[in-house]
């Protein structure tokens, strides 16, 4: 079925990929085979608290070193631009997560929704416009219509 | 018969007047995020479990939203399938190869209503389905004791990968690192932190729903980033939607094969709404031969797979709702959801909760009727929601993810981490490793933990528990035939393709 539900274009040899992601999942199961064995307890069980992950951790270093071995298809990785496109938005994102707080709802959610709009490719001027709409529409949802207290901002009661 | 004694009892909860609006709304909302262009009903679903629980809902009343918004997504999967040859989510993949043809002659009003009413036919099979047929595996599965349950968790890992297609190899290492994941956090049974580093936010555990919104919503965004110009596409006429209504009836035997087909994929473990689809079309193709323009814009080609996946999206909550087993990454969320309710479906659920689970099948019913409302006269205000810019679409749907998660807990460090899920479901999915196998392992690992070191407690350390039942043997078997079945069938057509 792989030939009619996927899209064959677009996809590129895994042979790079494949082996990092199989090199870094094997350092994963070998670490978390290791740590496992700090977790005994003294309680009188028949299984402790590592038996499980290790019991999971051995079959998947197993087959990580198969993908290693044979790797598989990816998916065209994303060009530099792309990829300082995917960046500055998980950048402003995680500055909302920081500022949220601090700030308040309603100018961090601002800065952050504008920035976004203006990252997915909208002029400025839409930008400032929609950002700004789609700001207070958050706000007047979550606080108005959920009844969920936001962070307010320093100083004032909204 | 008892159960038109529950289904009456069922239809006076649905019927509730706050009920009966969770059910509209969830039908509007899931329609609106099935039709834009990469949202499915797993991103839709998991975009509405934060809301739900900040409205405060009963779990019933959540249940209701939540269950309508995962059939409207998929009544809405097909519109852009079908208007611009973007299936709105994976198991609407099958409909634009004739809802999109079908568009191209002007006829795309036609195949929004043919389409419509089989995706109506198709819920209504499998809702009759859920109503006859969970009760019947309910009375089977109420005799199973830890160790068969362990043996059903590794069944429903094992066919995941198998059936759907793709590499089995990183499907396995997709449940393999989720059931990994669901290890970290203060183990219940000795209270020994696991894997916590000395974060105590890691204590209770890796959230499932931060897990959720960024394995889905946030990598669908970075994906969307790639390629931001929107490639401007011919504005079609599409015309009334009634003539599809009319032509649903020529196409009646189409829709009634289609809808058993897809029921019968949606209740196999590990299937889920796209191979419904899949096989609906595949079958109906064969069926009707030469006769057919199949791919040309064939009114038959829209009906089978639109029949087909709604009628698995609904067999797929047979085993969620009667085992505990999620069939499909949609129902795996619509479970965390009971879980984080302190609500564990399985036998029990049907004895001690009948109100609930009656009352889901009533507003199934309830709800199917307002898809289906909404979806022939007002199609084209659903449409029209397509031509939005996605510059504004997009950036809408991260900031409601990412307000719903942080009212959640107030918490920065589960934004950040939300990020970080984004940013590990985006390597997973260029990586072709699927993202459903990860959140399957995330949620169940717990569970499957439980049982196993329950069945260790009963047998005293004896391994061999767990295969000494007939019934679990049963299951492995079952398991071993499903996985063999997927490799000949990869086999079959990788030498057709030679």
């Amino acid at each position: 079925m792989s030939e009619l539900l996927q899209d064959d274009a677009g996809r590129v040899p895994g042979v790079s990929g494949d082996r990092v992601a199989g090199a870094l999942l094997l350092v994963l199961a070998v670490g978390a085979w290791w740590l496992s064995h700090d977790l005994e307890s003294g309680f009188m069980q028949p299984i402790g608290p590592g038996e499980y992950p290790r019991l999971i951790s051995l079959p998947l270093a197993a087959l990580s070193l198969l993908l290693i071995l044979r790797p598989g298809v990816n998916q065209r990785w994303p060009r530099r631009a792309a990829l300082l496109r995917q960046a500055l938005t998980l950048l402003v994102l995680a500055s909302f997560a920081g500022l949220v707080k601090p700030l308040g709802f309603l100018p961090a959610s601002l800065m952050t929704v504008v920035l976004l709009v203006r990252l997915f490719g909208a002029s400025w001027r839409s930008a400032l416009v929609s950002g700004a709409a789609l700001a207070l529409a958050l706000y007047a949802l979550f606080e108005f219509a959920l009844g969920i207290p936001l962070p307010d901002m320093p100083g004032l009661d909204w | 018969m008892d159960i038109l004694a529950f289904l009456a009892q069922g239809f006076a909860v649905a019927l509730e007047p706050q009920n009966l609006f969770l059910a509209f709304i969830g039908c509007v909302i899931g329609t609106l995020i099935g039709a834009l262009p990469g949202l499915g009903p797993v991103n839709g679903v998991a975009l509405m479990i934060p809301l739900s629980f900040n409205f405060g809902l009963p779990a019933t009343g959540a249940l209701i939203l939540l269950v309508s918004v995962y059939y409207g997504c998929m009544y809405g999967g097909r519109i852009s399938s079908i208007v611009l040859n973007i299936p709105g989510d994976e198991p609407a993949m099958m409909t634009t190869l004739d809802g999109y043809p079908m568009a191209l002659q002007g006829r795309g009003g036609e195949a929004l209503g043919l389409s419509a009413v089989a995706s109506f036919a198709g819920a209504a099979v499998a809702t009759l389905g859920l109503a006859l047929f969970a009760p019947l595996l309910v009375q089977f599965a109420i005799r199973f004791g830890p160790a068969e349950y362990f043996a059903l968790f590794v069944l429903a890992f094992a066919t995941i990968g198998g059936v759907t297609g793709g590499s089995l190899v990183k499907s396995f290492i997709a449940a393999l690192l989720g059931l990994l994941l669901g290890s970290v956090g203060i183990d219940a049974v000795s209270g020994v932190p696991r894997y916590t580093f000395g974060l105590y936010e890691l204590y209770d555990g890796i959230d499932f729903i931060v897990a959720l919104v960024g394995l889905f919503a946030i990598s669908e965004c970075l994906i969307y980033l790639e390629d931001i110009r929107g490639t401007s596409r011919p504005a079609l006429r599409l015309g009334s939607a009634m003539p599809g209504v009319r032509s649903a009836g020529r196409c009646a035997p189409t829709i009634a094969r289609g809808s058993l087909i897809g029921f019968v994929a949606g209740v196999l473990p590990g299937a889920g709404a796209a191979l419904g689809s899949f096989l609906a079309y595949m079958l109906e193709k064969r069926w009707v031969g030469r006769d057919g323009r199949f791919g040309q814009g064939d009114p038959r080609g829209v009906a089978a797979p639109e029949a087909g996946n709604n009628a698995a999206a609904g067999g797929a909550l047979i085993p969620m709702l009667s085992l505990g087993i999620p069939g499909s990454g949609t129902t795996a969320i619509l479970l965390a959801l009971l879980l984080s309710m302190n609500i564990t479906p399985g036998p029990l659920l049907f004895e001690q909760q009948p109100e609930m689970v009656w009352g889901l099948v009533a507003a199934l019913v309830i709800g199917n009727f307002v898809l289906l409302v909404l979806n022939v006269p007002l199609v084209s205000l659903f449409a029209r929601v397509l031509l939005a810019p996605g510059w504004l679409l997009m950036p809408m749907v991260v900031m409601v993810a990412f307000v719903g998660v942080y009212s959640l807990n107030n918490s920065a460090f589960d934004l950040y981490m939300m990020l970080g899920f984004g940013v590990l479901g985006y390597v997973l999915r260029k990586l072709e490793i699927p993202t459903v196998p990860v959140v399957l392992g995330l949620l169940l690992g717990g569970q499957m933990e439980f049982n196993l070191r329950r069945a260790m407690a009963i047998s005293g350390g004896d391994w061999s528990i767990l295969w000494s039942s007939g019934i679990s043997v049963g299951i492995y078997l079952f398991a071993v035939t499903l996985i063999v079945a997927g490799l000949v069938y990869a086999w079959m057509v990788r030498r057709r393709l030679r």
